[in-house]
């Protein structure tokens, strides 16, 4: 109560202070949720994109592409000593106005022959409503629609949904992933290949045939197998093949973490140390004008220790205060926008109880620091002195 | 000098038994003191001054403005240490100082011990009254319990009652900018007792009021003197607070000119 009073002797200035408290914590809430978010993609993303299996796409490069390539590569690929499965894929974008970069992952539209993989898959997709797809789907349009894709479309099982001019009927809606499955639609592999010539320019699709097309394998390795001698043979079979380990992905996706993290948490430390800069000004400042009060203190008894643990506590109270009203405003904000993208199924920030209670103490001990150096001073005024002081 | 008889609620760690009744309670010898203002500036506030003050006494330290006076009183109080024989500082006769407070050798204690002493011996009351403005009447007299460990429900009596001697219960719960002059001195004059400490020492305490008011403490220091045995040392300028007093200590110069009663 005390220490409240002595802050509102300086109302402005103290609400000042903690606003730049307030600010600084803010901005590290929240972009250490955005930072909590892309870990998280990242972790789920490496889980779901390489099951120990390695990708193969057409056209090369270190990233997958979804260009055309034959399904009769499945063969010569399945004749590599040690490749246990091959399951060709179709991908593509759910729609071409999607196909531009974007926060977060793009709505895809992904068919593969159902049930290949069934055993192997590290990341296991759910069903939150209706059913996943079955081999006795083929030859229907039906689809199995991501959570976030679902929400934006407000779709539940019965209902249709037109995907790339066809309609397909929703049988079932997934689980939450955190990662790509739930921006996607699942639908038939033939169906995929189907609508995936659609996508393609006329030149090039004039020379395919749906049933023979895919964009990509998924090859499994026997267990016990390194995937790397593997990878070897398959980009030997054409130079036109890329191919992605769960290793490679874990290094791409983990370079571009990494880097987005230290922005963004470099950002938020950034704006905290010029509010802790301003606690130390403000005690500063405060004690300057109290140091009269201060020397009465030390004449009537009050020890070194005493003058410097009520400072220190002071500031520490900044600090929390403006802690507590940025990680609320920070919130608020991350809750907002999190509401506000579901809809278009972009969900930026992740807000964690270890991100939200370390801010907190983070700005409290920042406080405590920033309020060491000038309570120091305070502590050694010669009283006598401090006693004439105007 | 004057050694009033062991007077009722005097502090007992002082005051052990009667028979040493006549031990002073303060007592200093070749107490010196030079400021150093600039490389070659020195100011030689105190030259060598010996002092006495018996338990029970009230006593004036007047004199002219530079005189010492306050020099004097700051290192009764333990605020300032007096200067070692051997300090550099100049005028030294090769004498030690000797400061000695209830008995004991007080010269070479360290901050921390003097504060300690400050805290839970000795009560302090300054010109402009020097209350924290931002805590109540109650919380400025508590404060003073706080740094003599003393807390809770007894410091809590204490502080109210050490209000109700100087006349102020009513106004406990005031801030300092809610007082007159008066009475903010006479709550500085409560925080300064709360502690029953064996010393008072007042730095001009009616420096900053008029003649009604100044006519009131000292009514006050000399009931408190008279019913508690309260032991006084005034710091002024005023003759009439001279008067009030049992002796008055005069100086001139950093040294002392007479003594009076």
């Amino acid at each position: 109560m005390r220490m409240l009073r002595n802050l509102s002797r300086r109302r402005l200035r103290t609400a000042l202070t903690i606003l730049g408290i307030t600010i600084g914590i803010w901005a590290l809430v929240v972009f250490g949720s955005m930072a909590n978010r892309i870990n998280d993609m990242v972790g789920k993303g490496s889980v779901y994109f390489q099951s120990g299996a390695i990708s193969v796409w057409g056209g090369g490069g270190d990233t997958p592409k979804m260009n055309p390539l034959d399904l009769a590569l499945e063969d010569r690929i399945k004749a590599i000593p040690d490749v246990d499965v091959v399951v060709p894929g179709v991908s593509m974008y759910l729609s071409d106005d999607n196909a531009s970069m974007s926060m977060g992952l793009p709505p895809m539209i992904t068919a593969q022959p159902a049930g290949l993989t069934t055993g192997r898959d590290t990341l296991i997709l759910r069903a939150a409503a209706g059913r996943l797809l079955a081999a006795s789907d083929e030859g229907s349009n039906v689809v199995v629609l991501g959570c976030d894709l679902a929400r934006q479309y407000s779709k539940q099982v019965g209902d249709t949904i037109t995907l790339r001019g066809e309609e397909f009927t929703v049988v079932g809606v997934l689980a939450q992933t955190q990662t790509q499955p739930d921006n996607s639609a699942m639908i038939p592999f033939a169906a995929g290949q189907r609508l995936y010539l659609t996508t393609l320019p006329s030149l090039v699709k004039a020379n395919l045939t749906a049933s023979n097309v895919v964009t990509g394998f998924q090859v499994y390795p026997k267990p016990g197998t390194s995937p790397d001698t593997i990878t070897a043979q398959i980009k030997a079979l054409s130079p036109e093949l890329g191919t992605m380990t769960g290793a490679d992905f874990d290094k791409l996706a983990g370079s571009y973490a990494a880097m987005l993290n230290s922005v963004l948490v470099g950002i938020g430390l950034i704006s905290l140390a010029v509010g802790g800069l301003s606690v130390v000004n403000t005690m500063a400042m405060s004690i300057a004008e109290r140091t009269r009060e201060i020397g009465i203190k030390r004449a009537i008894g009050a020890g070194r220790i005493r003058i410097v643990r009520e400072i220190v506590a002071e500031s520490a109270l900044i600090g929390c205060i403006g802690g507590t009203i940025g990680l609320a405003l920070g919130a608020l904000l991350v809750t907002l926008a999190n509401e506000a993208g579901r809809s278009s199924g972009t969900i930026l920030f992740e807000l964690t109880a270890g991100t939200a209670i370390s801010s907190v103490i983070f700005s409290t001990v920042l406080g405590a620091i920033a309020g060491f150096v000038p309570a120091l001073h305070a502590a050694r005024l010669d009283p006598v002195a401090a006693l004439r002081h105007e | 000098m004057t050694a009033i008889a062991n007077p009722i609620g005097h502090p007992a760690r002082v005051m052990a038994d009667a028979t040493v009744a006549t031990a002073p309670l303060l007592e200093g010898r070749n107490l010196r003191k030079t400021y150093r203002l600039g490389r070659r500036n020195t100011v030689e506030a105190l030259r060598g001054v010996d002092v006495r003050i018996e338990p029970g006494e009230v006593v004036a330290i007047m004199g002219p403005s530079g005189s010492g006076k306050s020099t004097l009183m700051h290192i009764l109080g333990l605020l300032h240490a007096p200067d070692r024989a051997d300090g550099a500082a100049g005028g030294s006769d090769g004498l030690r100082p000797e400061l000695s407070f209830g008995g004991r050798d007080v010269v070479a204690l360290s901050d921390g011990e003097r504060t300690k002493i400050r805290a839970r011996e000795m009560g302090f009351v300054f010109q402009d009254f020097n209350l924290v403005p931002t805590l109540t009447a109650l919380e400025n007299v508590l404060l003073a319990c706080d740094y003599a460990d003393r807390g809770g429900r007894a410091a809590r009596s204490a502080a109210l009652e050490a209000l109700e001697m100087v006349g102020l219960s009513e106004r406990a719960g005031h801030r300092p900018a809610e007082l007159s002059g008066g009475e903010q001195q006479r709550v500085a004059i409560a925080r300064a007792l709360v502690n029953r400490p064996a010393l008072v020492l007042a730095d001009e305490p009616t420096g900053n009021l008029d003649s009604a008011r100044t006519g009131e403490v000292l009514g006050l220091l000399q009931r408190l003197n008279r019913e508690h045995g309260q032991t006084f040392v005034l710091v002024t300028h005023d003759q009439e607070v001279g008067e009030a007093c049992d002796r008055v200590i005069r100086m001139r110069d950093g040294l002392v000119r007479d003594e009076e009663r």
